[in-house]
């Protein structure tokens, strides 16, 4: 996207999907004044295509197709430092996961899928089990992924010091889980929650 | 304890990450507690938070989950006590939410089939020790003082971030840890690169970013002259300890180009670089250690940069 010229159009301009932004995430993006700072601190900026004030910038503009093309998103460790920061109350890190959830509601695993991937398995692993089985979800992460030899040898280093467990049992009160699962899918089912 | 005051007791929070790749910090604030004499009673039955991957997807998920643990906290006496900033971040996140928005909090509601209990106040390890035991009353405690032991205290993202959420610190200059460690009689370093995050959210799924965030957090803690480093979270812990083999590969190896030798050399006064293993100690098996707890007792053979070679070198086992 670097160096080409954006045209701005009411065809480019998708306003719904700002709002959507601004609804999830429950803050505004026409606060920003491109001050920068965000980005000056964000530790994952070097990785994005677009850093966090330019995200916030194309929502302005109603560009969020642009953002959810790159990678940016999928590269923010969530660490606080832009809304913290922020001089005029921009809740980034929720922008960005106002963003994920849209992408992942819209398109399923996309390019960067492997983030999504680890964190659809970490989810999994609360609906089955109740709490995380780092073992499964790390075994389970490189089978999808494809990944087979990656951390191969850090799992048995792993094991032997008692940091990994083998085996796993079920929380007792699972079904509670399950439940929560289940109506917030009815929720959003009847469109009563986002 | 006083006469006259009753005993602190906490209802516990451990979260997933100390039943299993951070057990070693679970045993040492159980250790600790014991020493200080402080109740610590698990809170029965509890569920994963959802950590960063459930409000990554899903916020509505991440905030019924923490709702649901908040009600199941209720059941035992006590402020909260939690020892993983991720829970600690996540839990304090929700009560700040849906103290603030009606929509959620009555979503939430559905979901968890019950009232949002957010009353109860919930504690990370370091506010229990430093603010409401007191360093002073922990000065006093000390049995084996810290005594020449270098620290570089390491915040991370989620402990102060963002101050509204946490209230722990100031969230661009903390001293808490700083503080504490003093109270231990151990030496916090100044060093650069406290409260940069380490990409913990990525250990799974991109562990080259968090080779390269790591990287840059133990070498500016070398250069600073820290021993180790002290931490408050089992993910910091993750990736600081477990990658710290790996990242010497990927970082530490000297650049045999002219170019590597010109910049490395300049970079590391001339010499080779740096490689030093850090040890990294979660801040209760310091403070542990500090109150005459046995060594034996704090998980150190869970920990693969082996820091006994240090302990010892500082009579400290
Ligand atoms: S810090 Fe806030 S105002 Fe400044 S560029 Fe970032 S979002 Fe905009
Ligand atoms: S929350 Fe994400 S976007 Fe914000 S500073 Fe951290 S990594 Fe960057």
């Amino acid at each position: 996207m670097k160096n080409k010229l954006m045209h701005l159009s009411n065809e480019t301009m998708n306003i719904g999907f700002v709002k959507k932004v601004e609804a999830l995430s429950g803050s505004s993006v026409r606060r920003c004044f491109q001050c920068g700072k965000c980005s000056a601190g964000c530790p994952m900026s070097t990785f994005m295509e677009h850093p966090p004030n330019r995200v916030v910038r194309l929502l302005q503009l109603g560009q969020g197709q642009r953002i959810l093309a790159g990678r940016s998103i999928w590269y923010c460790a969530s660490c606080e430092t832009c809304t913290t920061r922020c001089p005029n109350k921009v809740d980034l890190a929720a922008i960005m996961d106002a963003l994920r959830k849209l992408s992942w509601d819209a398109d399923g695993p996309s390019k960067e899928s492997y983030v999504q991937l680890a964190n659809r398995l970490f989810i999994e692993n609360i609906r089955t089990y109740g709490r995380q089985y780092e073992l499964r979800l790390g075994a389970a992460f490189n089978m999808k992924s494809g990944q087979f030899l990656k951390d191969l040898m850090l799992g048995p280093k792993l094991i032997s010091k008692g940091k990994l467990k083998m085996f796993h049992s079920k929380n007792k009160n699972i079904a509670e889980i399950e439940g929560i699962f289940k109506r917030i899918e009815e929720m959003r089912k009847k469109g009563e929650a986002l | 304890m006083t006469p006259g005051k009753k005993r602190l007791s906490y209802s516990y929070y451990p979260g997933c990450s100390l039943h299993a790749s951070g057990r070693e910090y679970d045993i040492s604030t159980r250790a600790l507690f014991k020493a200080l004499n402080v109740g610590l009673k698990e809170v029965p039955d509890w569920f994963c938070c959802g950590a960063t991957p459930a409000h990554n997807v899903d916020e509505l998920l991440s905030l019924s989950l923490c709702a649901k643990n908040l009600s199941l906290a209720e059941e035992v006496e006590g402020d909260l006590a939690v020892a993983c900033a991720a829970c600690f971040s996540r839990l304090k996140t929700t009560q700040h939410h849906l103290k603030g928005d009606e929509t959620k909090r009555k979503q939430v509601e559905v979901a968890i089939d019950g009232p949002a209990a957010l009353n109860k106040p919930v504690k990370h390890i370091l506010e229990i020790l430093a603010r409401e035991y007191g360093l002073g009353k922990l000065e006093e405690s000390v049995k084996k003082p810290l005594m020449g032991l270098k620290v570089a205290p390491y915040y991370g993202c989620l402990l102060t971030r963002p101050p509204e959420v946490p209230e722990l610190d100031d969230c661009e200059d903390p001293s808490i840890m700083e503080d504490l460690l003093r109270a231990l009689g151990a030496e916090p370093v100044k060093w650069s690169h406290r409260m940069e995050c380490c990409g913990a959210n990525f250990t799974l799924s991109r562990p080259g970013v968090v080779l390269k965030l790591s990287n840059a957090i133990l070498e500016s803690a070398r250069i600073a002259g820290a021993d180790c480093i002290m931490v408050a979270c089992p993910l910091c812990h993750g990736n600081l300890d477990i990658r710290q083999k790996e990242i010497k590969e990927a970082y530490g190896a000297p650049d045999s180009t002219l170019f590597g030798n010109i910049f490395g050399s300049e970079l590391h006064g001339g010499s080779a670089p740096d490689q030093r293993d850090l040890p990294i100690f979660y801040v209760t098996q310091l403070a542990a250690l500090a109150m005459g707890v046995a060594s034996e007792s704090l998980g150190f053979e869970s920990v693969i940069t082996d820091p006994k070679p240090l302990l010892r070198d500082k009579q400290l086992l």
